[in-house]
């Protein structure tokens, strides 16, 4: 309503540039705030070793929430996640036990999981017409249901040196966090230069007029589920090296924790708006808040309530168009 | 269809067989039901035993009370992800002041005033703020979380007046109390959401947001009041559900988010607004709560009771999708 009241074109453009990177500095501005007050009240906290700390405490995060965006940037979701990592730890684990014999087909065949069950998600998606939100809701209970008949309590383990993985090092970066960063950085010249790429927003801005077009917005949404079924897999595969064996609600949090960094780092659930980096900030900034919270010795109670606040806080700074549920 | 003008018999014959399948496409939710019941106690006797009956009545009532403001929302084109978070924050706050009888109404209360100022939040954010309701509800869910464990430390103490006991888990020849608290209310919100003029705001808010503008509706009132509504049976039905289990912790309600979304959309409310009754959204909890109640009687693990909710949601969007395209 108020748009249409701008008087002037330049305000306008203003407004816009603005609005498309507003994810980007608000995410960075509480960025350098939190550093800044960590920097403040804890010496500890200024050290390196402590930064690259929550650089690498945030990869699992960063890497769920990489395939979580695209989803998010189609208008969709997918609340599979959790269920999907904790089912692929799990037969991880359970299918290597130990023996690293067959870890490379183990693992490619983890990935190609990941993705398919996330292709079947994104195929309800498309021909069973149903919302994103239920369809990757109940493929997540059907998952969860499956892990839990393969193993109710811990099963297998993985093999010596698979915690490689997850703890080996760039010199005295973090190898897992920094590959991260490599896939983000990917994953955003993709999204910014391919025509794929474009289509994925343009099919997230109106999926019908997308559509109506030409713009192939099938295949645009099976792959965003696709690609966030792998790395929901990817991201099993990372915990997995880190915890050494599987467990049937390993996975549980990154459902719903997956969407902080992407609502953090601005990317509409309402689709088209947003981008990755972003969400590569938002997971810092998570990480960040609890190291901190840490130092200053708040509970984890506490913690839960500051990441609902955080949300809530970046949330109410940009104004959604509204559309759909999601 | 111009070339071959069908005689009157055959006319005749198609429209009843028309007004046939609409009759079972209108009312496939209750003919369900009750053949989902015939099947249960065909397979397993004890399923339509008395006392299993009222086991799952007293079951049905908490969930189908929160379905009830779930549906609200959802006919506003929301979603409301808190009211888990809410029943637990209710009944541990509430609970935590007094146990005593004749505290019970300052308890009642303290538990709806909870219930209504989350549903106020949460009616703020997504319409003042225009925050998508997933989040917003998301958020305020985890923040209630943060504070019931800050307020607990973990491990809450209060103890739940006898009364509550009584509603909760009582019966009468074998009809649970808490089905006549269920019936009240339900009473109520028919009347409220079916009979009055804010029950068709609320139809013309969620089904077309734009006709509700130009025709004058207080649109964000409307949305605003459905969460509150959602907020206050959400804690109403979290301190009767406190006292059928008889202690309060922090997890009470636990799984009723996403149950009380599902059995609304396998009642046929759907998702994108303005679609859908109370009745439907309640036989929609009965068929989830006789599902749930099924697979463990059948002696199926634990576990198929998840799988068959995932397919079960999967499912029942699928035929109202087909149904309304």
């Amino acid at each position: 309503m108020t748009d249409m009241a701008l008087p002037s074109r330049d305000r306008a453009r203003l407004r816009r540039m603005a609005a498309s990177n507003a994810g980007l500095l608000v995410v960075l501005s509480l960025l350098v705030l939190m550093l800044l007050i960590g920097a403040v009240v804890s010496d500890r906290f200024r050290t390196f070793g402590n930064v690259a700390n929550v650089f690498e405490q945030s990869t699992g995060l960063a890497l769920v929430s990489l395939g979580q965006t695209l989803a998010v940037l189609t208008g969709g979701i997918d609340l599979a996640v959790g269920s999907l990592i904790s089912l692929i730890i799990c037969l991880t684990a359970g299918l290597l036990d130990g023996d690293g014999t067959y870890m490379i087909p183990v693992l490619a065949g983890m990935l190609a999981l990941g993705a398919a069950i996330g292709l079947v998600n994104g195929l309800g998606v498309v021909y069973l017409r149903i919302h994103p939100l239920i369809v990757t809701l109940g493929m997540g209970a059907v998952l969860q249901g499956v892990t839990l008949l393969y193993a109710l309590g811990p099963v297998g383990s993985v093999p010596d040196g698979f915690d490689a993985l997850a703890y080996g090092t760039f010199g005295p970066l973090p190898a897992a966090a920094v590959v991260t960063v490599l896939l983000y950085v990917a994953t955003a010249l993709l999204l910014r230069s391919s025509r794929f790429g474009r289509y994925i927003y343009a099919v997230g801005d109106d999926g019908n007029a997308a559509k109506l077009i030409g713009l192939p917005r099938t295949q645009v949404i099976l792959f965003v589920y696709a690609f966030s079924g792998f790395f929901a897999a990817v991201t099993a595969i990372y915990l997995v090296a880190r915890f050494g064996s599987g467990q049937p609600y390993a996975g549980a949090n990154y459902t719903l924790a997956s969407i902080t960094p992407v609502v953090v780092g601005g990317t509409m659930l309402s689709g088209g708006r947003g981008g990755v980096m972003g969400t590569l900030f938002g997971a810092y900034l998570v990480s960040l808040l609890n190291n901190l919270l840490n130092f200053l010795d708040v509970s984890t109670y506490v913690q839960l309530m500051f990441q609902g606040l955080i949300i809530i806080l970046a949330v109410s700074l940009y104004v959604e168009k509204r559309k759909s549920i999601a | 269809m111009t070339s071959a003008i069908p005689t009157q018999g055959a006319s005749g014959k198609t429209r009843d067989r028309d007004s046939l399948v609409r009759f079972a496409s209108r009312n496939g939710i209750y003919l369900f039901l009750v053949a989902l019941f015939a099947v249960c106690g065909a397979i397993s006797p004890a399923f339509l035993r008395l006392d299993n009956l009222g086991n799952l009545l007293s079951q049905f009532a908490p969930l189908a009370i929160v379905v009830i403001g779930q549906s609200f929302v959802i006919l506003v084109r929301g979603l409301d992800l808190s009211v888990a978070s809410v029943m637990a924050t209710a009944a541990v706050a509430a609970t935590s002041f007094s146990g005593r009888d004749q505290d019970a109404v300052p308890v009642l209360a303290l538990g709806l005033v909870i219930g209504a100022a989350t549903g106020l939040l949460n009616g703020f954010l997504v319409t003042k703020r225009q925050v998508s309701p997933f989040l917003a509800t998301l958020a305020t869910m985890i923040v209630l979380q943060g504070v019931r464990f800050a307020w607990t430390h973990g491990a809450p103490s209060g103890s739940v007046p006898p009364i509550f006991r009584t509603l909760g888990a009582g019966s009468v020849d074998g009809i649970p109390y808490n089905i006549f608290a269920l019936l009240a209310v339900a009473a109520v919100a028919i009347v409220l959401l079916h009979k009055a003029t804010f029950g068709r705001q609320v139809y013309i808010t969620g089904g077309n947001p734009l006709t509700a503008r130009l025709v004058g509706i207080p649109s964000d009132r409307v949305t605003i009041i459905c969460y509150v509504i959602s907020g206050v049976l959400a804690a109403f039905a979290g301190l009767i559900l406190s006292g059928f289990v008889g202690v309060v912790d922090n997890w009470v309600g636990k799984g009723f988010e996403l149950n009380s979304i599902v059995a609304a959309v396998i009642g046929g409310v759907a998702l994108s607004g303005g679609r859908g009754t109370l009745p439907g959204a309640l036989a929609g909890a009965a068929i989830l709560v006789t599902v749930f109640n099924a697979v463990l009687l059948f002696g199926l693990p634990v576990q198929f009771q998840i799988i068959i909710q995932g397919l079960v949601i999967i499912v029942a969007t699928a035929f109202y999708a087909r149904q309304s395209a």
